[in-house]
């Protein structure tokens, strides 16, 4: 370590603990010195302070030394008593305030902890801690229980001026004007004495003054009277270049011009006079005194005789003395002389001496139990033990016993204590043991708020010191000292100490303690009258989501008073509440592409774009990349998107409340710029910039402005979000750029959030993905106003039930003064929704769907290829001109259950209005919820002997909760089948209608017309066609609906080909349409029409499914004689071939019940893989239900082979093969003997058949190829034994 | 007789990751807020002990008026900071 004098407590130890020299004046004296603007102690005190005084020394030892720094302290004799405390106090809080006014306007807070670390320290402790410190240690002056303050020596000046000045000195002493110190004993009147007499020179010659001095030495002794002459100089123009006054009168003027009478050789005279009285008059004084002192001292005390002595004696006064400030010791007691020769060789640099002195001292004060003396002495070992750095233990160990001392004293020690504490700090501090001098700071912090809220601050800058950085001690220390200060309403301090503590917790996630340090801040701001700083501080707690209700309205009201006191609306960018969620932000814009609705807006790009893939002109939908655009737009704007000026472009944007407080939002608008082009205004001067700030207020109602924005007010709740969707229309044609969104809070500040800042999340719905600066994706070209077509659907139903066929009417409508053609339109899905004719518009429903007996036929299915484009182009002369509006007819049908969304565009094209802008597609999207209805399934089950009938058996099952349908008709697609119920209905069915639930049951018998034309060669006329079968009542003279016809036709394609069927199948494969309706006015109260269900369901075919399809012919019934040894039948098959491809097939029959099952598992674990190849198409499910007989016909073999013995036996080949050409038909002998009589099931023989389609080029070869197993189905044999004895 | 006490638990990079406010006292606003403070504040010392000791559970190292601070330090350096009442700490 330095030496400890150089340190700062050392220096501080110098200054403080000096010899006291009392001065006593005449009023004259102080006036001459008044002169030049200073007192006579202020006068002397710049020459009291001897850096290099070098005087040799020599106390109670023998060797001298010299003393090189010495100090005299200077006090006027009514100064020398215990300062009043209040007094005290109070110069104290002007200091503090003094300095927060300073260093509140000085104040420049760094904002990162790095930044306050990287100062120098001499810069980042405050430099009135010192001065501070000093004052406080001052107020502790002059008390009785040390001597260091007690004054060595007097000082008696009188002026030449005054009367008989022999006679004034001795007025000067008089006992009754000394202070009490002197006078109550404490310390000894006897002291020495030094007589000064002053001569102003301007007050007359010198001659006079010398002649008194002469006088004064006669009365009181040739060496302690002295003269000095001053104020020589006459005009008082003398300046100082380096006042040494300054620092001994602070509250000097800069203008006034202090020592202005003093010329060079009055300060030399009165520096030599001054070191005199040191050098030659108050240290030899001491010394000698020591010398007395330490004598007396060995005497009494020192020796082992003398200790004994004093421990008995002390014993024995222990019972008598116990006033709780421990015993009074007068001057003359040996106690205060020890204490007084301690004092006085640590003040001369003995500290060894004064050392031991204390040590002696401290065990009779503690045995005494004068805890004030003990602790006072206790101190003084620490300091001596520092000055001495021998051992840092003692040092610290008596401060910290000082210490403790003085605060059990309570109250009377505790300001002794806050001098101990501080002087350990220092201490401490000096020997880097910041953290320890931060707890000691801690420590001394008392009942004086104010002065705890100082000691707190220096604490908080210990810990700043300290190596490493204690931060967030220095933080928490800071706030602690900030609300003392406040307690003591020094706000200015408060203010300082908790804004340096924010860049501590500045970044963290600690938020409550942000919360409190800028709550608090705001408000004292608010409370220095300073509102923008308050309100800034404030922000920061306003979106404090985890504090709790009552604490969120508090911060949230208060923001809003003095957000009111500052009269003026905030505009703030960042506020936190509402708060903005920029991810969800959405622009919903119109280049060529328009919406319908906002539902049509918020699908996908690439669904509509695939979705007008092929209705668009292909030069911007197909081009390369490279191309795109650049033909259509200049390559100025390619980077901006297209909007059209007039239509309104939409920013849909979520606000969220975070706290649990209900907010009010207001005015919440977009903020845009609107500039003119600069390409096409270039030379035009009127660059007009349109900025919002003056907007929003004149947006509503001005017509004439370029921008119209709309405003929402919206209130939240706690914790909810809301989607707002907030507008801006461009009125005239330039540059828009959508810069950010603004609102107001409470009507009273005015948020403001710029949709820069955080690019990476932004999504634009419209806007090509782009790779370059996303700002530009809030850029539009604003180009000129273009016609926009309005489409509308009535009265779609949003929630039909499946099967629901209905007319609708597609409106749409133009509102500008520009007509528009070539329509197209694109409907994603036909199979619901398709475009009708234009006649169909007004045609009466549902009369238009039944069949009309004038009617050709013919040309029925016109549109199917259109339907299954999807594509619908408007006939050519279509256009819907300016400021009207163009019905079309539409056909709806739900075709299935489910939640179904329709995409339908339209697209049109506009002459000569832009170069931009060719044509425009407007977007309309529904979304469908279709209800279950009624649930139809079909099954067809081929009867055995004759291969061209078919048993139909439909079970339709109403599933609807409440409705009630009537059935109406079952139709069979096409000419080729003719369908005849099996039962009337009315048996079934008398009510005609299905409730709720119910479920139907009806058989019909369904004829191949064709076939059985051939085979019967009767020729059907086109009158008896029975392709419908009327459920309803019979004797209804109602016609049929015509499924051959549009609508109904077209949408049974629809089903066709989206139930994936092809339309040529294998040859029994049946369409049905089954129709019901729902009476008048059932469901919608709207339409009193009656509502028409359709079901469709496609390439219904035997449940064999198979291609092949045989038949086996023979005798039922044989007699015969079985005395013979066997019994032949003969039996034929007929094996039919109905697909188009070359079937081979092999017939295989078992004998035995054992090898019968073999080849039969093998043929049902085989059988799934009929299509066997992955790559083969896979067959979608059918909508409709067959049920398979699957399960019938496995279960026979099964049952056969509970039986034990063959009864039978194939004879003849057991594997026949052959190849079938397409649609033909081969006939195969078959055998079998019968050996005992019975009735034979002849189903054990397996058919599998492979197809091979034909290599007619159209195929590719095995894609097609197909195999599969049939069994056999059971022929009964009954075989009888006859009579015949032949 | 009432007491306090908070339980935080400090992430890496002094991030609070679980607060709570535990005790029979009654809840004060300010309460839990000084509680912050102090804790927050003892992350220092805990700083300076954690890497000096082979000890994870470093009991009262740090005290505030009467709120005493007791840390388990885990070995990802996950404090587990809790403050209480300087006579419940001595039970």
């Amino acid at each position: 370590m330095a030496d400890p004098a150089s340190t700062p407590l050392g220096k501080m130890l110098l200054e403080e603990i000096t010899p006291v020299v009392m001065v006593l004046c005449t009023p004259y004296v102080e006036e001459s010195c008044l002169k030049n603007g200073l007192s006579l102690i202020q006068l002397l005190s710049p020459f009291c302070d001897f850096t290099n005084i070098d005087v040799p020394v020599r106390t109670a030892s023998d060797q001298p030394y010299r003393l090189r720094k010495f100090k005299l302290r200077l006090f006027y004799s009514s100064d020398i008593r215990q300062p009043n405390l209040e007094v005290a106090k109070e110069r104290l809080k002007k200091v503090i305030t003094h300095v927060g006014e300073k260093n509140f306007l000085e104040s420049s807070d760094p904002s990162q902890v790095n930044n306050l670390l990287s100062r120098p320290e001499s810069e980042m402790l405050p430099s009135w801690f010192q001065f501070f410190n000093k004052e406080l240690v001052r107020t502790l002056s002059f008390s009785d229980h040390e001597a260091f303050d007690h004054p060595v020596a007097c000082l008696l000046v009188v002026s030449s001026k005054d009367d008989e000045p022999v006679n004034r000195f001795v007025d000067l002493f008089n006992t009754n004007k000394l202070p009490s110190l002197l006078n109550d004993g404490a310390m000894d009147p006897k002291i020495m004495k030094h007589y000064l007499l002053l001569h102003d020179n301007q007050d007359g010659p010198f001659n006079k003054a010398t002649k008194l001095l002469a006088d004064m030495r006669n009365a009181f002794g040739q060496n302690d009277c002295q003269i000095i002459c001053f104020n020589s100089s006459q005009d008082g123009k003398i300046h100082h270049q380096d006042n040494p006054w300054a620092p001994f009168k602070s509250d000097a003027l800069p203008t006034e011009n202090l020592g202005c009478f003093l010329n060079l050789d009055d300060l030399n005279e009165i520096k030599d006079f001054m070191q005199e009285l040191s050098s030659k008059h108050i240290i030899p004084y001491m010394e000698q005194k020591i010398r007395v002192l330490n004598q007396q001292v060995s005497a009494t005390r020192k020796g082992f005789r003398n200790q004994i002595k004093n421990l008995w004696w002390r014993k024995g006064k222990e019972d008598t003395i116990d006033t709780p400030n421990g015993p009074v010791y007068t001057f003359n007691s040996i106690e205060s002389q020890i204490r007084i020769l301690g004092d006085y060789a640590f003040m001369l640099g003995d500290y060894e001496l004064a050392l031991s002195n204390y040590r002696l001292i401290s065990t009779d004060y503690k045995l005494d139990k004068a805890w004030k003396r003990y602790a006072g002495v206790q101190e003084m070992m620490g300091l001596t033990y520092f000055l001495l750095d021998q051992s840092r233990k003692d040092a610290e160990y008596c401060m910290e016993n000082a210490f403790n001392t003085y605060l059990k004293l309570g109250s009377a020690g505790r300001r002794n204590a806050t001098r101990c504490g501080l002087w350990w700090a220092e201490m401490l501090k000096t020997r880097d043991q910041l953290k320890e001098a931060a707890t000691v700071y801690f420590r001394i912090c008392g009942e004086d708020t104010l002065h705890s809220a100082v000691m707190l601050e220096q604490a908080s800058f210990c810990y700043l010191l300290s190596k490493p950085p204690m931060l967030h001690k220095y933080g928490f220390h800071l706030v602690l000292s900030g609300d003392h200060y406040k307690k003591c309403d020094q706000i200015k301090h408060a203010i300082r100490t908790y804004r340096s503590a924010i860049p501590v917790y500045k970044g963290t996630t600690w938020s409550l303690i942000k919360d409190h340090v800028h709550f608090h801040i705001g408000q004292w701001y608010a409370l220095l009258g300073m509102y923008d700083v308050a309100v800034t501080h404030m922000l920061e707690v306003l979106a404090s989501t985890h504090q709790s209700k009552t604490t969120q309205e508090l911060f949230l009201r208060d923001f809003l008073q003095i957000v009111q006191k500052t009269g003026k609306t905030f505009e703030v960018l960042k506020l936190q509440l509402p708060v903005i969620n920029i991810s969800s932000l959405k622009v919903i814009f119109e280049d060529q592409r328009t919406n319908a609705s906002a539902a049509a807006a918020s699908v996908k790009e690439s669904l509509w774009r695939s979705l007008e893939e092929d209705m668009i002109p292909s030069s911007t939908a197909r081009s390369n990349w490279l191309e795109l655009q650049s033909k259509i737009i200049p390559r100025k704007y390619k980077e901006s998107n297209i909007c059209v000026a007039g239509e309104a472009l939409k920013v849909d944007i979520e606000f969220k409340n975070p706290l649990q407080i209900r907010i009010s939002v207001s005015s919440v608008s977009l903020m845009c710029e609107l500039s003119a082009n600069p390409e096409e205004d270039a030379n035009s001067s009127n660059n007009e910039v349109q900025n919002n700030e003056d907007r929003t207020s004149t947006s509503s109602g001005d017509i004439n402005s370029c921008l119209i924005l709309s405003e929402v007010d919206f209130s939240l709740e706690g914790g909810e979000t809301t989607v707002v969707q907030l507008t801006v229309t461009p009125r005239i044609e330039g540059i828009l750029k959508i810069v950010g969104v603004k609102w107001k809070l409470s009507s009273a500040v005015v948020g403001l959030c710029n949709f820069e800042f955080n690019p990476v999340n932004k999504r634009v719905v419209r806007g090509r993905r782009k790779q370059h600066s996303p700002s530009s994706d809030l850029k539009f070209l604003v180009i000129k106003s273009l016609p926009r077509l309005e489409g509308f659907i009535h009265s779609l139903p949003e929630k039909p039930y499946a099967g629901d066929l209905r007319p609708l009417v597609l409106e749409l409508s133009n509102q500008s003064k520009f007509p528009v053609k070539n329509l197209k339109m694109k409907i994603s899905n036909p199979r619901f929704l398709y475009a009708g004719n234009q006649k169909e518009l007004n045609a009466d429903f549902p009369a238009c769907l039944k069949k009309k007996m004038n009617v050709e036929k013919s040309g029925s299915h016109a549109n199917v290829n259109k339907t299954l484009q999807n594509l619908f182009h408007f006939p050519e002369d279509i256009s819907v001109q300016e400021e009207t509006s163009l019905s079309w007819p539409l056909w709806f049908h739900a075709a299935v259950p489910g939640s179904i969304p329709l995409y339908i565009s339209i697209y049109y094209e506009m002459e000569g209005v832009s170069s931009i802008m060719k044509y425009r597609t407007l977007r309309m999207h529904y979304n469908l919820q279709v209800l279950p209805s009624l649930d139809v399934s079909f099954q067809l089950s081929t009867r055995p002997s004759r291969s061209q009938e078919f048993l139909l058996r439909m079970d339709v099952v109403n599933k609807t909760s409440s409705e009630c349908f009537q059935v109406h008709q079952l139709s069979s697609v096409g000419q080729q089948w003719e369908i005849s119920l099996l039962q009337p209905v009315d048996s079934i069915l008398p009510s005609q209608s299905l409730f709720a639930g119910q479920s139907l049951s009806c058989f019909f018998m369904l004829k191949d017309r064709r076939r059985s034309s051939t085979s019967e060669d009767s020729i059907p006329s086109l009158s008896h066609i029975q392709s419908d079968v009327r459920l309803g009542p019979q004797d209804n003279s109602e016609a049929f609906f015509d499924v051959s016809s549009s609508p109904l036709a077209d949408f049974h394609d629809c089903e066709r080909s989206s139930q994936g069927m092809s339309s040529q199948g294998c040859e029994y494969k049946v369409d049905f349409v089954f129709i019901a309706q729902l009476p008048k006015g059932n469901r919608d109260s709207s339409s009193n029409a009656p509502l028409v269900f359709s079901h469709h369901a496609c390439d219904c075919s035997p449940s064999s499914m198979s291609p092949i399809s045989w038949l086996v012919d023979g005798p039922r019934t044989i007699q015969h004689n079985f005395s013979a040894p066997l019994c032949e039948v003969n039996l034929k098959m007929t094996i039919t071939n109905s697909s188009d491809a070359i079937a081979s097939v092999h017939i295989n029959t078992f004998d035995s019940p054992s090898s019968n099952n073999q080849p039969i598992d093998d043929a049902t674990t085989s059988q799934p893989p009929e299509h066997q190849s992955g790559w083969s198409e896979i067959p979608i499910v059918n909508d409709t239900k067959i049920i398979t007989t699957e399960a019938l016909t496995t279960r026979v073999p099964k049952s056969l082979s509970l039986e034990s013995v063959p009864q039978y036996i194939w004879s003849g080949t057991s594997s026949t093969k052959l190849v079938l050409q397409p649609r033909s038909t081969a006939e195969i002998p078959l055998q079998i003997c019968v050996f005992t009589p019975g009735i034979y099931d002849l189903s054990n023989y397996v058919l599998n058949w492979i197809l091979t389609p034909v290599n007619d080029g159209e195929n590719q070869g095995e894609a097609n190829k197909s195999s599969g197993v049939c069994k056999g189905y059971p022929y009964y044999l009954s075989v009888l034994e006859s009579n015949f004895k032949d | 007789m009432t007491s306090t006490a908070c339980f935080i638990i400090v992430s890496r990079n002094d991030i609070p990751i679980y607060e709570a406010e535990v005790g029979s006292a009654a809840k004060r606003e300010d309460a839990a807020q000084l509680h912050q403070f102090v804790l927050h504040a003892a992350l220092d010392i805990v700083q300076d002990l954690a890497w000096t000791t082979s000890a994870m559970f470093l009991k009262a190292i740090d005290r505030f008026n009467d709120l005493v601070v007791s840390v388990y330090v885990t070995a990802g350096h996950i404090l587990y900071i809790y403050g209480t009442d300087l006579h419940v700490h001595n039970i």
